[in-house]
């Protein structure tokens, strides 16, 4: 089985074949590695390496709130891995929406309590636009880019999900 | 006796516990998303408060009352955050012949607004930091605000006069910030307290935070106890608390903790609470407010006096003499940390990260303490402050606590959501906090240097680990789809893992 696993931004091609006994015969960028893994639980995995300083080491794969996302927990960290790019890009991260257009989503769920800009407003890179409050602390987002606002898609009071594009800005 | 808890979370737990080690039943009650919430479970009774939104359940006053009477109960513990620092509640409750296990509604009213606290601190010989005497009007004008921001000097603190928790302050450094930044505090203090008044304190360069909880019972006993350090703050909100603090010796312990103890007595306070201090450059320190409950932090001094403090609020309700050692309480034994454990992203600018926890391993071993509030299952909602835990670490010495806590934040597992455990991992390496040179500004600082670089830096080793795990767990999910292994739930993520393979294949 081969897939594309992404950790940290970095993308690696990784393909894994059982070796028996708990054992993995594991290819990571043309390098194998042996992996004898058991799993711990629903979401726990115990690894034993041959390769690194430290050899036994415990991994926690679980699904992220986001969809199609996985974190991955190891010692006190956490981070996001996308397995054959089925981590859902977070328009947040840039996603493009048309010739140079740019979405302000929604980071969190919460609730729309001031809108600081109107569509044809300029505006600069960082100006406030929106002050979303969730768990009681008002965050404003900031413009990702300067340009002019298009679009408002929210008025205050309106309960947004994680996602949910809030300004678009040309 | 029997106390209802008017609150949730983690320290709703933590009541339970001290009311269960004392024999005493107990209520918990809930909002529409918190039915399956660990307090609910782990208490006696449970009695639905209402939907989601606070103000309509965790601060609704009436039904409260209701529930402690509908569930007979003679006693109401509000915990912190919430009602437990409304005095009309407090009120409500005693003339409902329940008893508030705290103080009384008087001496919560006075200290509860930041101004007359400032004013009796003052009146009790306690230097104040310098700012506006009275709240401004709704209807003050700019001009009016801005000739008295101009008065007490740049940089300045806009401060709800109802304030708590960094809810509803916000720092001015010039002029051009002054209208904006007291228009966003009105509306968040408005939003947390229902009350939007605000005033203007002036910010001090290089403050630390230092507190003295003390004890005080209904026969004019008050006990101050060993100071709390919080200078780790993160726009004003505390994430890492200690006692004792490393600037603080025992002739300037017992300087501040007699101030602490005149303002208490000057009040007449009594059950817990909690005097602020921020202490100067220069040595001098100066009252900042009073918390009129028990603070998120406590746990740090029980830790360093083996005193339980909610066993006290409860005893001191119910009419008992405090006849604990003042100078136990006075004297720390060993070191403790705690760090504030929040379903946050630090590495998107620590926004909330609410959402399914799967499953939950609390850290412990030698000197470790848990004071958690959910568990595997639980659905982390958007309605309340997103922390989930508070982390203690105690050892003889700071250094000792410090390792400790790193010892332990490495085995602290909260799978599904984010967490700021990879941030507290990153911070007690930190040189400045190892040597703890910092002030309530350092953190703030720190973190805008870092420009969002990750908190989960991993290193190609741990990178690697990384990805022969997530290879083996799809491999693995991928044969439990294919019927080739068996004992691993097939949810949606891992069936169109599957799916997708299949179509490979």
């Amino acid at each position: 089985m081969t897939f594309e696993v992404e950790v940290a931004g970095a993308r690696r091609t990784v393909s894994i074949e059982p070796a028996g006994h708990g054992r993995y015969r594991i290819v990571v960028d043309g390098t194998p590695h042996e992996v004898r893994a058991e799993r711990i639980g629903e979401f726990g995995l115990s690894l034993i390496t041959n390769d690194g300083a430290v050899d036994s080491r415990e991994v926690n794969v679980a699904p992220g709130s986001a969809r199609g996302e996985l974190l991955v927990e190891l010692s006190g960290r956490t981070v996001p891995v996308m397995v054959d790019g089925r981590r859902r890009r977070r328009a947040a991260d840039g996603g493009a929406h048309g010739e140079g257009e740019q979405l302000v989503v929604a980071p969190m769920p919460g609730r729309v309590v001031r809108v600081l800009v109107a569509p044809g407003d300029a505006v600069e890179l960082r100006q406030g636009l929106i002050v979303v409050e969730a768990m009681k602390m008002e965050n404003e987002l900031g413009a990702p880019k300067p340009g002019r606002v298009k679009d408002v898609a929210v008025t205050p009071g309106t309960l947004v999900e994680a996602g949910r594009v809030l300004v678009v800005i040309e | 006796m029997k106390i209802l808890i008017a609150n949730r979370g983690e320290i709703a737990v933590r009541i339970v516990r001290a009311c269960r080690e004392m024999g005493i039943p107990t209520v918990a009650v809930y909002s529409d998303c918190d039915r399956t919430a660990r307090h609910v479970r782990e208490a006696d009774q449970a009695i639905h408060i209402g939907p989601n939104e606070a103000a309509r359940s965790y601060l609704n006053s009436a039904a409260m009352v209701d529930a402690a009477r509908r569930a007979d109960a003679s006693a109401v513990h509000p915990g912190y955050g919430f009602l437990a620092e409304n005095a009309a509640f407090a009120a409500a409750c005693r003339d409902a012949g329940l008893t508030f296990i705290g103080p009384s509604p008087d001496a919560i009213a006075l200290m509860g607004s930041k101004t007359a606290a400032r004013g009796a601190a003052a009146r009790a010989g306690v230097p104040v930091v310098p700012g506006t005497q009275e709240p401004f009007a709704r209807d003050a004008s700019d001009a009016e605000i801005a000739r008295t921001a101009a008065e007490i000097g740049y940089p300045l603190v806009v401060k709800a006069v109802a304030g708590g928790g960094g809810k509803g302050m916000r720092v001015v450094t010039g002029p051009g910030e002054l209208r904006s930044s007291i228009a966003l505090a009105r509306s968040e203090a408005g939003t947390a307290f229902g009350d939007s008044a605000v005033y203007l304190e002036r910010r001090l360069a290089h403050p630390r935070h230092i507190e003295i909880q003390l004890l005080a019972d209904r026969f004019g006993t008050v006990v101050p106890f060993v100071e709390r350090e919080c200078s780790i703050q993160r726009r004003h909100q505390k994430v890492v608390e200690e006692s004792p603090s490393v600037i603080v010796d025992a002739p300037r312990r017992a300087r501040i903790a007699e101030a602490a103890a005149a303002v208490a007595r000057a009040v007449g306070y009594t059950n817990a609470g909690t005097i602020e201090f921020l202490l100067d450059e220069d040595g001098s320190f100066y009252f900042l407010e009073m918390n009129t409950r028990l603070q998120v932090e406590h746990p740090v001094t029980e830790m360093v006096t083996g005193v339980d403090l909610v066993q006290w609020q409860i005893r001191i309700a119910r009419g008992e003499r405090l006849d604990l050692d003042p100078l136990r309480a006075l004297t720390p034994r060993g070191h403790a940390i705690e760090c504030r454990i929040y379903a946050e992203d630090p590495d998107q600018g620590f926004l909330p990260s609410p959402g399914l926890i799967r499953a939950v391993r609390p850290a412990s071993g030698p000197g470790i303490r848990d004071d958690g509030g959910v568990t595997a299952g639980y659905t982390v909602p958007v309605y309340y402050d997103s922390m989930i835990a508070k982390l203690v670490a105690w050892a003889d010495s700071r250094d000792e606590a410090i390792a400790r806590m790193s010892r332990a934040l490495s085995e602290y597992q909260v799978l599904g959501i984010r967490t700021t455990i990879p941030f507290f991992v990153w911070l007690m390496q930190q040189p400045d906090y190892r040597a703890a040179r910092y002030d309530t500004t350092w953190l703030d600082g720190i973190l805008t240097s870092r420009r969002g670089r990750s908190f989960n830096d991993l290193g190609p080793d741990d990178e690697l680990l990384v990805a022969l795990a997530a290879a083996v767990d799809t491999y693995q999910r991928a044969s439990a789809d294919a019927g080739r292994v068996d004992g691993l739930a097939r949810s949606g993520h891992w069936q169109r893992t599957a799916r997708a393979e299949a179509l490979r294949a």
